[in-house]
């Protein structure tokens, strides 16, 4: 991802959020007031924090909206909706003398004057009443808010209209009409109440919203997937539900399987057949995969794997963010396992790495991991509208074999990669073996074709570097400060640096690992050995990417900065640090 | 058009390395002249198989074969039916196998009723790894890893298969063979979970349950009165100690197998509806 600041409009954004509980719609109107916002033409990112229960608790969906870089969530905001009195508790930090606060006065009265030390911009909606007084019930109080942050965003009514009708598509048309009377309901009720806060400009809208596990999933559709088979865990479910609803539009089967160790068997003997298969899972479900990705190196069985952290270790904090799963991913696997690593940062690039890995997979026949965490997984992003015509022509596979039945699956080759056959191909017979194997499949405990097994097995990995994704760098060639980092952090990291650039500052730069194994020695040696202070900044506790790179190039750096709260950094976080 | 499987076609170049005496040469015999009787094409024919002396038959059979993972050939199998079910799936595998290590395996799939066949070597023992208890060890037997006995009570494979939902439950005995390949071949021709138990002998180590043991116990159910589209005579049978019932103690003849309920693969297999080209409009219209 290349930073843009070179727009020429005058920069423009918003930041809103919205609290409720769980079984508010809270989250629905959250993705909604992004989608507005992609409509208009701007860059928007949606982030979503829930706890791990179906009803009650408290529960927050914001998004932070511009007109040049919006990767992230912004922790000061312009309005926040707070459907009780939690909200003022829970976010008092978020809250500037400039935020508007509207408060769903349903929730009992509010004392102002307890909160005019956050801001003095209160109003109060009854939103659950006013709906009920025009629909009838309260089931679309959330659109009513939409309706009320609609008018002081000062979004287009039209496009607001229309994404209340993409949302509820295909849902009967009373609800439909009841949503669009809830809008009218609380546009009107915030006339009263005040002038728009914001005028959010319209512009071209060239982008589509969605989330990482929506881009991971439509990029396995880009790149010819047929199979996926997962076991549900968050924040790897998504992508289960996102290509289960694609079954009936592609040549896809999605098998919700008995447990994860059967997700992963699924897939491969899928693989082994032939199409280009998928699994997914969180940490704990993955640990459960571990012995099968040791299966996909040995018998070399394309595969490619999502690993969806959350934060650990054990259940954890179920519907939280971590970057804790590195090192267990880099090794996962008895026995000297190939595999490679994946840790893209934006949507955008999970949608491209994505399509890389199944080409990877199936080319090197070695298992591809999507390494990637709730916080982006499950935020909602803009990206580019990707072309829609794709062409993935198979790869390592036979035509058709000699007639001769002298076809060898694990031939020993230059380098490495071997001639696949698949059932159903006359003269292909072979045996995918778990076993170290002889050149036909059959087991072999032998010096010699061990040997050659094993080291064919590690030349694959001589080509296969060349053809991943380099680290590369965002901001100014020259910074005070390069901070290092890899996967969803960029997002933040990458903010900051933009928004520095807004104010004319260029204290930091930052390299970005989307790739961390193989691991990209040289490129990454390169970019580390121009910067004046290399600081590392990761999701965890010990240090994981750092004594990587330590282990593979023996740089050191001069600070760090971890997250282990389950929290995603934020801008202003970094800001305060670089004070 | 594909070659189909002959006596000559199916052996392997490696000779067997089991035990004399293992019950593991009938099974593969018997396997391989279901294979040939029913003149399965060698192109369209997948073996899958676990670990233990069982598994070892990948080495001696010259077809598609995937050596699996211990207790990991079903789940892997069933992907493969799903990517193309004009496949014939066998699956060979151990008592350890099947009914310890890939247990879930076996009750889960079982319910959704893959159109694949299961061979399991059941000789009561885990014997690659030198004779331990396995899950239909009989309480109270020694074994290395029990020195004072097993505790717990075998495992009845018949009875779990039957309640969960296998819609072709039947048992053989390596020492039967004619039988065997009937019942491997009624397996095979079963469009759907079909369990083939097979009593296997371990001359190395399980000396007690011997030829001469099984020869005064086993009957063939075929020559009873039993009917085996009655689930509930089934498993009236399968509890049977004192005598070893042989034979399909359950087939439901109108088993519906899992692939033929998905309507994306209702015309073409998975692997035939393969197209390097995609258009990714119609996944992307929630985005927009």
């Amino acid at each position: 991802m290349k930073t843009k600041t070179t727009n020429q409009t005058t920069p423009f954004n918003l930041s809103w959020k919205i609290a409720g509980k769980a079984g508010e719609g809270v989250m629905v109107i959250s993705k909604m007031v992004a989608k507005i916002c992609k409509r208009h033409g701007l860059q928007a990112f949606n982030y979503l924090e829930y706890p791990s229960l179906i009803k009650g608790g408290h529960q927050t969906g914001q998004v932070f909206a511009n007109n040049y870089q919006a990767s992230c969530q912004q922790k000061s905001l312009d309005i926040l909706v707070t459907l009780n009195k939690n909200g003022f508790k829970e976010h008092q930090d978020e809250i500037t003398p400039e935020t508007l606060v509207i408060y769903n006065s349903d929730a009992g009265p509010l004392d102002k004057k307890k909160y005019a030390h956050l801001t003095k911009k209160i109003i109060e909606i009854p939103f659950l009443s006013l709906t009920k007084e025009k629909t009838g019930s309260v089931n679309a109080a959330n659109i009513a808010i939409l309706g009320a942050s609609a008018y002081f965003l000062g979004f287009d009514t039209e496009i607001s209209k229309k994404i209340i009708k993409d949302e509820f598509e295909g849902k009967n048309e009373k609800i439909i009409k009841d949503d669009l009377i809830a809008f009218k309901t609380g546009f009107v009720a915030a006339k009263k109440l005040g002038q728009p806060i914001k005028k959010t400009p319209q512009l071209k809208d060239k982008q589509i919203l969605l989330t990482g596990n929506e881009a991971v999933g439509l990029a396995a559709i880009a790149a010819g997937v047929q199979f996926y088979s997962a076991y549900p865990m968050t924040p790897a479910t998504a992508l289960l539900h996102y290509l289960a609803a694609q079954q009936e539009n592609y040549p896809l089967i999605v098998k919700h399987s008995e447990d994860e160790i059967g997700a992963i068997n699924h897939a491969l003997g899928a693989s082994f057949a032939g199409v280009r298969a998928m699994t997914g899972s969180s940490g704990g479900g993955f640990a459960l995969m571990a012995e099968s990705v040791s299966l996909a190196s040995m018998a070399e069985i394309p595969l490619v794997i999502l690993e969806a952290q959350r934060k650990g270790p054990a259940s954890g904090l179920p519907t939280w963010t971590e970057q804790a799963d590195l090192s267990f991913v880099l090794t996962a696997g008895h026995g000297d396992t190939q595999r490679v690593v994946f840790t893209p940062g934006t949507v955008a690039e999970h949608f491209e790495l994505t399509i890389k890995a199944f080409y990877l997979a199936e080319k090197y026949q070695i298992p591809v991991f999507i390494l990637s965490d709730k916080f982006i997984l499950e935020s909602h992003q803009t990206m580019i509208k990707p072309k829609l015509e794709y062409n993935h022509p198979r790869q390592s596979i036979i035509k058709s074999a000699p007639a001769d039945n002298s076809f060898r699956r694990y031939k020993i080759t230059k380098n490495g990669i071997s001639p696949r056959s698949i059932p159903g191909q006359d003269h292909g017979l072979q045996l995918t073996n778990s076993y170290e194997h002889d050149e036909f499949g059959f087991a072999t405990e032998e010096i010699k074709q061990t040997t050659s097994q094993v080291e064919k097995r590690t030349r694959k990995m001589n080509d296969l570097i060349k053809e991943i994704v380099q680290p590369y760098l965002v901001g100014p060639k020259k910074a005070e400060v390069t901070f290092v980092c890899w996967g969803s952090t960029i997002n933040v990291v990458s903010q900051l640096i933009c928004n520095q650039s807004l104010e004319k500052k260029k204290t930091v730069n930052v390299i970005h690992l989307p790739t961390v194994w193989p691991f990209p020695k040289k490129e990454f040696t390169k970019l580390a050995h121009k910067a004046k202070k290399l600081v590392m900044i990761e999701g965890n506790q010990s240090g994981q990417a750092e004594r990587l790179i330590k282990q593979e190039t023996e740089i050191t750096f001069a600070d760090r900065i971890h997250r282990y709260d389950g929290r995603p950094f934020y801008v202003e976080d970094l800001q305060d640090w670089l004070k | 058009m594909s070659c189909t499987i002959t006596t000559s076609s199916i052996k392997s170049p490696i000779t067997p390395t089991w035990c004399p005496g293992c019950g593991n040469f009938m099974i593969l015999n018997a396997l391989q002249k279901a294979f040939v009787e029913l003149e399965l094409e060698e192109a369209n024919t997948a073996i899958f198989y676990g670990i233990g002396c069982s598994g070892n038959m990948a080495d001696f059979n010259r077809a598609y074969g995937f050596h699996s993972l211990h207790g990991r050939a079903l789940p892997n199998a069933i992907g493969a039916k799903l990517a193309n079910h004009n496949l014939k799936i066998i699956i060979v595998a151990g008592d350890g196998d099947f009914y310890g290590e890939g247990l879930n395996h076996f009750i889960s799939l079982a319910r959704g009723n893959h159109d694949v066949t299961i061979i399991v070597h059941n000789n009561s023992r885990y014997s690659l790894t030198t004779g331990q208890s396995s899950p239909t060890t009989k309480k109270g037997i020694k074994t290395k890893s029990t020195p004072m006995g097993v505790i717990e009570k075998p495992l009845n494979p018949i009875t779990t298969a039957l309640t969960a939902e296998a819609s072709f439950v039947s048992r053989g005995y390596s020492t039967k063979p004619s039988q065997l390949i009937q019942l491997i071949k009624a397996g095979i021709l079963h469009p759907g979970f079909a369990l083939i138990d097979v009593i296997q002998l371990c001359p190395s180590f399980n000396k007690e349950e011997n030829h001469p043991f099984f020869a005064e116990r086993i009957y063939d159910l075929a020559e009873t009165d039993h009917n085996s589209s009655d689930k509930m005579a089934a498993i009236i049978k399968a509890q049977e100690t004192k005598k070893i019932p042989l034979g399909i103690f359950y087939q439901d003849k109108k088993s519906v197998p899992y692939h033929a309920q998905l309507p994306q693969i209702e015309k073409q297999s998975l692997i035939d509806q393969w197209s390097a080209e995609i258009n990714i409009k119609t996944a992307m219209t929630k985005f927009k």
